[in-house]
């Protein structure tokens, strides 16, 4: 049946069952908040999800093998182990996707404390 | 945190959506067709969806309310029952965080 499941795509909604729970940020938000606060509280709601994803070491790896993308060639340090692993990479991109929104939000909100573990990434990104 | 934005939030029949579609993803109309059928179809499991409401960017013009997703019910209860389903849900791959919408703005697309 390669037509109807053609017909049926997914939708983006994810099960019910895969509910995301941030502490003390409700995903649930008052109508009498500015533009300015709803801004700076969805940024906060994305850098939360963002730490939620590194410690919870939920990378979004897909399981299906077939589905991942290529590998870069393997960079080894110099005791052999290798550097550049698909954990190593995804977490880096999850950090760096998170380092984007705290810069931005600390624009918004200069009083900003980025989570525990941030680290700000002074080192330039060389692809 | 820091500052309680759940407090007075009174339900009302049109729910907001946010943080679930981006600039990028509204502009492409195959991509936009396809979002307001996911919200269609999952909005109308918990309710009559009575009308929705998608801003698009528009090139050179300041349009209010792009990025976020309005759907009217016919019901404050149906609305109150999609937000508890939604709320905290992924929707590609974010976070969906809801908010009740007055209606009479919304209605004059105050968004």
């Amino acid at each position: 049946n390669t037509t109807q499941t053609k017909k049926k795509r997914k939708n983006r909604f994810a099960d019910e069952t895969e509910r995301v729970f941030l502490p003390n940020m409700p995903t649930n938000i008052s109508s009498n908040m500015t533009e300015q606060q709803q801004k700076i509280y969805i940024l906060q709601v994305q850098i939360e999800e963002l730490t939620r994803r590194l410690k919870m070491n939920d990378l979004g790896i897909p399981a299906n093998v077939e589905a991942r993308s290529p590998s870069p060639e393997p960079i080894y340090d110099q005791q052999g182990k290798r550097q550049n692993t698909r954990e190593v990479r995804a977490r880096r991109k999850i950090e760096e996707q998170r380092h984007q929104l705290v810069t931005e939000l600390l624009v918004l909100n200069p009083d900003y404390k980025a989570p525990s573990d941030y680290k700000p990434q002074q080192a330039k990104y060389i692809d | 945190p820091g500052v309680n934005f759940s407090a007075s939030n009174a339900s009302t029949e049109v729910l907001c959506l946010l943080n679930m579609v981006t600039e990028e993803e509204l502009r492409d109309d195959e991509e936009f067709e396809d979002i307001m059928e996911d919200v269609r179809e999952e909005c109308g499991k918990y309710g009559l969806v009575k009308s929705l409401e998608i801003p698009r960017p528009i090139q050179g013009v300041d349009v209010p309310g792009v990025g976020k997703i309005f759907v009217e019910f016919t019901s404050i209860s149906e609305c109150q029952k999609a937000q508890q389903a939604l709320t905290g849900r992924k929707f590609a791959n974010r976070v969906v965080v809801t908010s009740y919408y007055d209606p009479d703005r919304y209605h004059r697309r105050e968004f």
